[in-house]
């Protein structure tokens, strides 16, 4: 049975995740301290700026993209750089090339245990607090609908760049730098850090040319417009399941080149 | 066995050439993380022009003043950085056991700890906020005299010991709970924060990261003496005061959890 195995994979994440509840407390303690600092931080800035609405976007616009953009950051972020870096570094990759599932396919599903418990502890609590504070600015309607698909879709792209960035460890034995490298450039382009719509042009234009954007902006774009033309939603949905596409046939040929190159010291 | 000052000093010498050569080793690792650190600069550089961009100012502070904040908390974040990354690992060296093996040395125990690695990273760090201050500085016309430059100096030195306090308080709570690494990343979560001046929150959660979480000392009280030097208040004058105690009291938590450390028996 294929389906079964991947479901005992999610099962043995969530219960091994369930195991750190103080570090899903002290998550929601840092999403929350996000929150109060980037309230404050964007309520003077839009003070200062004396309009209600600058690039296309309100205050509580701004606010809601952020903080959700970190929950979903936090939520996303497997650390799978780390743990292919590690895993090569100690040689422990041989044993799990000789796993009866694709390396590639073994990891996501050893990790989706913890997209689970990460929703509920971390995601869904903070979601609920930002539309508390807005009071009302996220509308609950089909929107939320194309908000979980396009989430979905940026779960699946974000883990390609991420496996491919990991295998780049194959090559250079560096990790941290790798990794922050990584981190640097997604959170940046995909919005996460400012809102696209602040970029200038023609930044702007390139950032939503990449792939990156697909992972914050497409979904939290969806989130925001309360009332989704027909044809916008596709357009958006239909760039993310593109770079689906190209980012996961990119990842898996990476990988396949790369490891035929594997040198694992002793043993 | 007293040991002075310059016993140690010669003692983290030797230990931070031995450092660097086994790091100089693995020259690829080297070079990718420096490229990485000078990245993560030029990211926080580039969303900070791009928020300047769209908005005028912030709190009333304008993008000099801001950028010579930014620089300040920069400068001031580069000694944890550089001296305290061991605090990283405390974690993993404490569930494995391995912690034990600093607890045998005739040197002081936290003063060994940290010395073991020195990260060169953070330099790059240092060289941007240098940068971004000396540029503020001729941009805000600000008067360049031997008592202001003795006056940075003595600030940012100070302003770095409470980033460092919180680090070690953070890195400490290991020798109690198994995973520390959430608490310090919350805590290296501050350090963004510490950008902006502290006049833009509400009364009450001034107050809250001014006492409770002191992420205000790391660079707006010390800054203002430099940048605002008519309306300095009386809590900027004491930030250094703050930051040795806070220094000192997270020394004495992280010796005190090392101290009841038993081993893992293996």
């Amino acid at each position: 049975m294929n389906l079964k195995r991947y479901v005992t994979l999610t099962r043995a994440g969530i219960m091994e995740s369930l195991q750190f509840r103080l570090s899903a407390f002290i998550m929601v303690l840092g999403n929350l301290l996000y929150l109060i600092v980037t309230f404050f931080l964007w309520k003077s800035i839009y003070a200062a700026a004396g309009t209600e609405t600058v690039s296309g976007m309100t205050f509580n616009d701004t606010l809601i993209y952020l903080v959700l953009a970190t929950a979903l950051f936090g939520f996303m972020d497997m650390y799978i750089v780390w743990e292919i870096g590690r895993s090569i570094q100690s040689g422990q990759i041989v044993l799990e090339l000789l796993r009866p599932m694709q390396y590639r396919k073994y990891l996501f599903w050893a990790y989706s245990g913890s997209f689970v418990t990460q929703f509920f502890f971390t995601f869904l609590p903070t979601f609920l607090i930002v539309a508390a504070v807005t009071h009302g600015a996220i509308r609950f309607g089909v929107n939320l609908l194309f908000f979980v698909i396009s989430v979905v879709l940026a779960v699946s792209i974000n883990y390609s760049i991420d496996f491919l960035v990991g295998t780049i460890c194959l090559y250079t034995e560096s990790i941290w730098g790798i990794n922050i490298m990584k981190q640097v450039i997604v959170l940046l382009l995909s919005g996460a850090t400012i809102p696209l719509a602040f970029f200038p042009e023609p930044l702007h234009s390139v950032a939503l040319c990449l792939p990156f954007q697909s992972i914050y902006n497409a979904p939290l774009t969806l989130l925001l417009d309360g009332e989704p033309q027909m044809q916008n939603v596709l357009q958006i949905l239909g760039t993310q399941a593109v770079w689906v596409v190209v980012m996961g046939l990119a990842s898996m040929a990476f990988w396949k080149v790369s490891i035929r190159k594997i040198t694992v010291n002793g043993g | 066995m007293k040991h002075t000052l310059g016993f140690y000093l010669r003692l983290y010498g030797m230990i931070l050439a031995q450092d660097l050569k086994s790091k100089m080793s693995y020259r690829a690792d080297f070079i990718i993380s420096t490229v990485g650190m000078i990245a993560t600069n030029v990211a926080g550089f580039v969303s900070f022009w791009i928020l300047f961009r769209n908005f005028p100012s912030i709190g009333g502070w304008g993008y000099y003043e801001i950028l010579f904040l930014y620089g300040f908390s920069l400068v001031s974040l580069t000694p944890v950085q550089c001296l305290f990354d061991n605090n990283w690992s405390l974690r993993q060296y404490v569930y494995s056991g391995d912690f034990i093996k600093y607890c045998f040395r005739p040197v002081n125990l936290f003063f060994y700890y940290q010395s073991e690695v020195f990260d060169i990273k953070g330099l790059g760090q240092l060289a941007f906020g240098i940068a971004m201050i000396v540029y503020a500085w001729g941009k805000l016309g600000l008067a360049v005299t031997v008592l202001a430059v003795v006056k940075l100096l003595v600030f940012l030195l100070t302003a770095s010991l409470v980033m460092i306090a919180l680090q070690n308080a953070a890195a400490a709570t290991c020798f109690w709970i198994q995973n520390s690494f959430y608490v310090l990343d919350f805590v290296t979560r501050f350090k963004d924060y510490a950008r902006y001046p502290v006049t833009i929150f509400s009364p009450v959660f001034r107050f809250v990261f001014t006492f409770l979480m002191p992420i205000a000392f790391i660079a707006y009280y010390p800054s203002l003496v430099i940048l605002r030097p008519d309306e300095v208040p009386l809590l900027s004058w004491l930030s250094p005061v703050i930051g040795v105690v806070f220094f000192f009291l997270s020394y004495r938590f992280w010796m005190y959890g090392a101290m009841k450390y038993s081993g893992t028996g293996s």
